[in-house]
């Protein structure tokens, strides 16, 4: 049972890492948070359905369609909405809530309120260890999820993309003054960030369908996520979910599973009395 | 002289509502007192958000808080409902000054992240507490009155909506409101000068949340039914939509936005579900495009024909 409960929390806790990377992202460059970010992993979902089911592709295809779909989305979300904000942190907060609501009623709309899943990628289950047999969709969420982490991470590290990223969360006028637009920055870190939720949504809707309003406890993770690792670290919000993850399938496990995500809450709660700075912070933040 | 003639109009207008319902069906009754309902949780909205510039989105939730607890009593405990209401209230400001001594200090982020988050766990323990709570069913509560009458109702929503906008006009026309204004615009120029910012913004919330948890309570105790439509995030969206289309930030705006978007409401009910959807754009234009909604549209308006008159009578 800890062992199941365990792999559940990694699995989870690797998705909602990479969805918190996407909020960390862009509150590192532009410091908006973006409440409609969990709409957008839902939104991805619902494309990989509607590509692979009702259109037939093959899920891979579908997946890759459906991020760059998301990606171009959240460039025009950014340029329309977001750009005219910039300064005035709480029209930011208010517009991105309406949008939120705005999606989730068209999803409502669209694809009703149902649960909607796109085909798995593989069958069948494996034996962990002769603990316990384990779905071979869920391995493959966990490696996939790790793969896009360590592909993000090198576009971070190694690219002039990503020197941008961090020169511009670091110090954003001296970002400026050696010569970064970071008006163009701001969009397509807005987009990326995004993506990244799109990517979430598409490893993990196989698993946990996809329902038009299931995007807010989702995001709600992500943010706490990037409380919890402290506002603009990028790994502390990597552990972050990891944590989350972990610590909510035991809570469900051995406490109560109808009270899964109180834990999630509890967790920000302490983090803002004990170390509101989070766990890899910076002290003025 | 003027501003005597000013408060003179005021009271006619108020005299002139308060005579209204006599003259409609139960029906449009109805529609006023759901109407004041929103006024209520608008005003108190804006309060936090148009005059401190910090943004809530657990103001649905604390009426909620407000109407379960004083529903709960009621139900489980036989208090009176008067007494729930008060009870509600003081629930509803005590939660608020916890969550405000928990986030304020550290800016506004965090308290739309923290209330976001105590409105889904309110909405969790409200399903999973089915036993106390009825959840999805809800939970039936006798009314505020012996007799039911939409006419009192009517009279109680009326001084209840009255004594919110009073309490929010005294705190932005008080010396403390002087404070509020300056922490929205420039916060370090503000504690600079001696404003403990902090303890401004949770007054703020904790007068705001309060606001909203009597309204929740009073709305409970006369739909007669508590359900978790009323902490819902619709609802808070409904609220945010009002006071931003009617107009963040001034005192008409909340109580254009919500009359205006109440009996929209009653008339697009037809399309069932659309309305949430064009509710949801409309708020989304006027705040891209016109931040300071409907007012902020009017007085615009009215600047310009000013100063056309002065450029005419002064060639």
């Amino acid at each position: 049972m800890f062992a199941l409960a365990l792999t559940n929390g990694l699995v989870i806790g690797i998705v909602y890492a990479l969805t918190a990377l996407g909020v960390s992202l862009v509150v590192g460059i532009m410091n908006v948070i973006n409440f409609a970010h969990g709409e957008f992993y839902i939104l991805a979902g619902y494309f990989s359905y509607l590509f692979a089911h009702t259109l037939g592709m093959d899920p891979l295809a579908a997946m890759l369609i459906a991020v760059a779909g998301v990606f171009v989305l959240g460039l025009v979300v950014e340029y329309t909405l977001i750009r005219p904000t910039y300064g005035d942190d709480m029209y930011s907060l208010i517009l991105t809530f309406i949008l939120s609501i705005v999606l989730q009623s068209i999803y409502l709309l669209v694809f009703g309120p149902y649960p909607n899943k796109p085909p798995g990628w593989v069958k069948g289950a494996t034996d962990i260890f002769g603990l316990f047999f384990y779905g071979n969709q869920r391995l493959a969420a966990l490696g996939a999820g790790v793969a896009v982490i360590a592909l993000f991470f090198a576009m971070l590290k190694l690219t002039w993309f990503g020197r941008m990223i961090r020169a511009a969360s670091q110090d954003r006028e001296m970002a400026e003054l050696n010569g970064i637009d970071t008006t163009r920055l701001n969009m397509f870190g807005f987009g990326l960030g995004c993506a990244l939720a799109a990517a979430a949504g598409v490893i993990l809707a196989p698993v946990f369908p996809v329902t038009p309003t299931a995007g807010t406890p989702i995001a709600l993770t992500a943010f706490v996520c990037v409380v919890l690792g402290g506002m603009g670290s990028m790994s502390g919000c990597v552990l972050g979910g990891l944590v989350l993850g972990v610590v909510e399938n035991l809570g469900a496990a051995y406490v109560s599973t109808g009270y899964k995500h109180l834990f999630m809450f509890l967790i920000l709660i302490l983090v803002l009395l004990i170390r509101p700075a989070g766990l890899f912070g910076r002290r003025e933040a | 002289m003027k501003a005597i003639a000013k408060r003179w109009w005021l009271g006619a207008a108020v005299a002139a509502f308060a005579a209204l319902p006599w003259t409609l069906g139960v029906y449009h009754q109805h529609i006023l007192i759901v109407s004041l309902f929103y006024v209520m949780m608008a005003a108190s909205w804006n309060l936090l958000a148009g005059y401190t510039g910090q943004v809530s989105f657990g103001h649905a939730a604390f009426a909620g808080i407000g109407a379960y607890a004083s529903g709960i009593l009621a139900v489980k405990a036989g208090v009176n409902p008067w007494i729930g209401v008060a009870a509600g209230t003081l629930l509803a400001a005590v939660f608020g000054f916890l969550l405000g001594i928990l986030c304020l200090k550290l800016g506004g982020i965090y308290l739309s992240l923290t209330t976001l988050g105590f409105s889904e766990i309110l909405h969790i323990v409200i399903n999973n507490e089915y036993e106390i709570t009825r959840g999805t069913m809800g939970l039936q509560v006798p009314g505020l009155i012996a007799e039911y009458s939409k006419l009192a109702y009517f009279y109680i929503f009326l001084a209840a909506a009255l004594v919110t906008l009073a309490v929010v006009h005294r705190l932005i026309h008080a010396n403390i409101g002087l404070n509020f204004r300056a922490v929205q615009n420039d916060e370090r120029a503000a504690a600079a000068l001696g404003v403990d910012v902090v303890r401004v913004r949770v007054l703020a919330f904790t007068v705001s949340s309060a606001l909203a948890g009597m309204a929740g309570a009073l709305y409970g105790h006369y739909l007669l039914l508590i359900t978790p439509q009323i902490p819902s995030l619709d609802q808070q969206f409904l609220v945010l939509s009002m006071t931003v289309i009617g107009g963040l930030g001034s005192f008409a705006g909340p109580i254009i936005g919500a009359f205006g978007l109440e009996i929209l409401s009653e008339y697009i009910r037809a399309y069932g579900e659309y309305h949430v959807l064009a509710f949801g754009l409309v708020a989304l234009i006027v705040a891209r495009f016109a931040p300071r909604g409907v007012v902020g549209i009017w007085n615009g308006w009215r600047a310009r024909r000013d100063l056309a008159r002065a450029a005419g009578a002064a060639p």
